[in-house]
């Protein structure tokens, strides 16, 4: 029963994804005198299903319930349980930013089961301590998201899906052929067995862990968008529906870390081959937040350029990794670094998403020179994707300033002051195209005067990112605190 | 346990000697004038167990079967998992019995949903 227990959040989304799926056959039966209430109910059993998980999380926590589950497939310790709350809330907010956006889809009951599993799957990637579960922890987040991705099955939306579902399984392969290669050289699935393993490994064997390695960040790098694995992401990015475009850049994003993290910090934390991959994740910061952020000068559209500003980001992120094993001392620094980084970003993301979809389903375009004047149009609006995109460029008091301010001191303190001075830079950047968006919305002349008003729900989503990002930007200590509590798990 | 493999190597070899070597032969034996050469129509058709092959083998399938694979796909591994299973019942115990019922049920609510989607139907 105690794994029953410890798997309660992630079940009880399964659960409802197919209690979703189920009330929908009765609507269908119940004929058409119901229909009316269809959409409204779905929803709300969406929303219910990831508070319940909130909840449940809230409980394992009060009642300190934590340890393994399924004879070592699961550990729900402070890390799992960061991200549960992470990844549920993601999905409470998504959720309510889809209500008006699928006013007008047939697949309602199939787009709010999908978007639980995943959330499910992101959840199980966090906790799982064995590369089997973890694989199958990865396939359940993303078959669920390729679905998710052509959901509108126009043109766009079904060249993105498959544009992702054909990159997505070679990724799979790839970090399957890495796992393999661990297996093979360990003998077991188990991260910790690995961990063992690995930390007695002399020359020979050594050179294989670095085979592995390398397969593993491939892999994972896709499901993280950092380059060289990032492609798909502005196309993927402006052709999926715009909440399932939120969903993708804060939680598979997340989801990528968090397995990423797992994985190298349990399996491959020894000392000798921690160096190795701290080099990888240092260069591939620079090249990821350099790259991200040139290319995104030059988009039109406002998704690929949020595509492009997330490479970025994940290039920032992985400072974090790349502290991880400078030195020993430091690991509890980046990984927590890491953490909060995560966290601020959620909100901040999801709040200029869903500031875009608001805005673009009333102009009916996501090219950034038709935002303009929409301060004149839509204040408040304009004032919460001005904050959301302060945020992203780490502007006080906004919580992205005190991510990055994390994140740069983790990497002067592991002596790592080239990769701080190049994220400095970068920011300064991201600066020039974040806030050419904010004067085109405040300056520029709008092409109408029509004011534009955001659904209930968007707002409400709205407000709690934007109110989400400034509490932590001002009160930074709780969210602070989890993350280092989080990172112990690893010390 | 090289020679455990070996035999999977010596049949290999069978199989590429097999064919290759038929082939081959006929050739020579043509070369050498002592295989005739007369050439006909029926001859030189596929050989398709003696059933006149019509049309090409290039031809569009309905759309539908795909749907049925899909189906057939997953109790086809819902056979797979009953199989060892049912085998072990007994060690399996009440744990095994709980697992496999939820499997089943997931799988349900699958069919279920394939029936209400009109995949079950030949429209």
């Amino acid at each position: 029963m105690d794994s029953v227990n410890r798997f309660g959040p992630e079940l009880i989304l399964l659960a409802m994804a197919a209690v979703i799926i189920l009330a929908d056959i009765g609507w269908a039966l119940a004929g058409t005198g119901a229909e009316r209430m269809r959409r409204p109910a779905l929803g709300a059993l969406a929303l219910t299903g990831t508070a319940a998980s909130i909840i449940w999380s809230a409980l394992l926590i009060a009642f300190d319930e934590q340890g393994e589950a399924f004879s070592g497939m699961i550990r729900v310790d402070d890390f799992a349980l960061f991200f549960n709350f992470l990844f549920a809330g993601t999905a409470a907010i998504v959720i309510l930013a889809s209500i008006d956006f699928l006013r007008r889809n047939r697949f309602v009951a199939e787009y709010y089961a999908l978007i639980l599993a995943s959330t499910a799957g992101m959840m199980l990637l966090a906790s799982t301590i064995d590369l089997i579960a973890i694989f199958v922890a990865l396939e359940l987040t993303g078959i669920s998201l390729y679905i998710l991705v052509a959901f509108m099955k126009d043109g766009r939306s079904s060249e993105a899906g498959l544009k992702y579902l054909l990159l997505g399984a070679i990724s799979s392969a790839v970090a399957l052929y890495g796992m393999a290669y661990l297996f093979g050289i360990t003998g077991s699935t188990s991260l910790d067995e690995i961990g063992l393993v690995v930390s007695e490994a002399n020359g020979e064997t050594r050179s294989a862990l670095v085979l592995a390695m390398v397969f593993l960040i491939a892999g994972f790098g896709f499901k993280m968008a950092i380059v060289p694995f990032q492609m798909w992401v502005p196309d993927v990015y402006e052709g999926a529906p715009t909440p399932v475009t939120a969903f993708l850049s804060v939680g598979s994003k997340a989801a990528g870390f968090a397995v990423v993290m797992r994985i190298f910090l349990t399996a491959l934390g020894d000392g000798s081959i921690s160096s190795d991959w701290a080099t990888v994740f240092a260069i591939l910061a620079a090249i990821s937040m350099s790259l991200g952020n040139i290319t995104a000068l030059v988009q039109g559209n406002i998704k690929r350029m949020l595509g492009y500003s997330s490479i970025a980001q994940a290039g920032t992120f992985l400072i974090g990794l790349a502290v991880v094993a400078a030195a020993d001392p430091q690991l509890l620094l980046g990984t927590s670094a890491v953490l909060f980084f995560l966290g601020t970003y959620a909100f901040t993301n999801l709040g200029a998403f869903i500031a875009v979809i608001a805005i673009s389903s009333k102009i009916g375009s996501d090219q950034i020179a038709d935002y303009a004047g929409v301060a004149k149009r839509s204040p408040l609006l304009a004032l919460g994707l001005t904050i959301c995109l302060l945020s992203l460029t780490g502007i006080p008091p906004t919580a992205g300033f005190i991510a990055k301010v994390y994140v740069f001191n983790a990497a002067v303190q592991a002596d790592l002051v080239w990769l701080a001075i190049v994220g400095v830079l970068n920011s300064v950047v991201a600066a020039y195209y974040y806030l050419r968006v904010v004067l085109n919305m405040y300056t520029a002349e709008p092409a109408s005067e029509e004011s534009i008003q955001p659904g209930y729900y968007l707002g409400l989503a709205m407000v709690v990112a934007v109110v989400g990002l400034l509490v932590i930007g001002i009160f930074p200590s709780p969210l602070l605190e989890a993350s280092e509590a989080a990172a112990r798990v690893f010390g | 346990m090289l020679s455990d493999w070996g035999h999977v190597g010596f049949l290999l070899l069978l199989a590429l000697v097999f064919p290759v070597g038929g082939i081959a032969s006929s050739w020579m034996l043509g070369l050498l004038k002592i295989r005739p050469q007369a050439p006909d129509p029926i001859k030189e058709d596929i050989f398709e167990c003696g059933v006149e092959t019509e049309g090409t083998a290039w031809v569009q399938f309905n759309f539908r079967y795909y749907y049925y694979a899909l189906l057939f796909v997953i109790f086809d591994v819902e056979a797979v998992f009953l199989y060892p299973w049912a085998v072990s019942l007994d060690e399996a115990s009440v744990t095994g019995f709980i697992a496999v019922v939820t499997f089943i049920v997931i799988l349900t609510i699958g069919l279920a949903y394939a029936w209400r989607k009109k995949a079950l139907e030949w429209l």
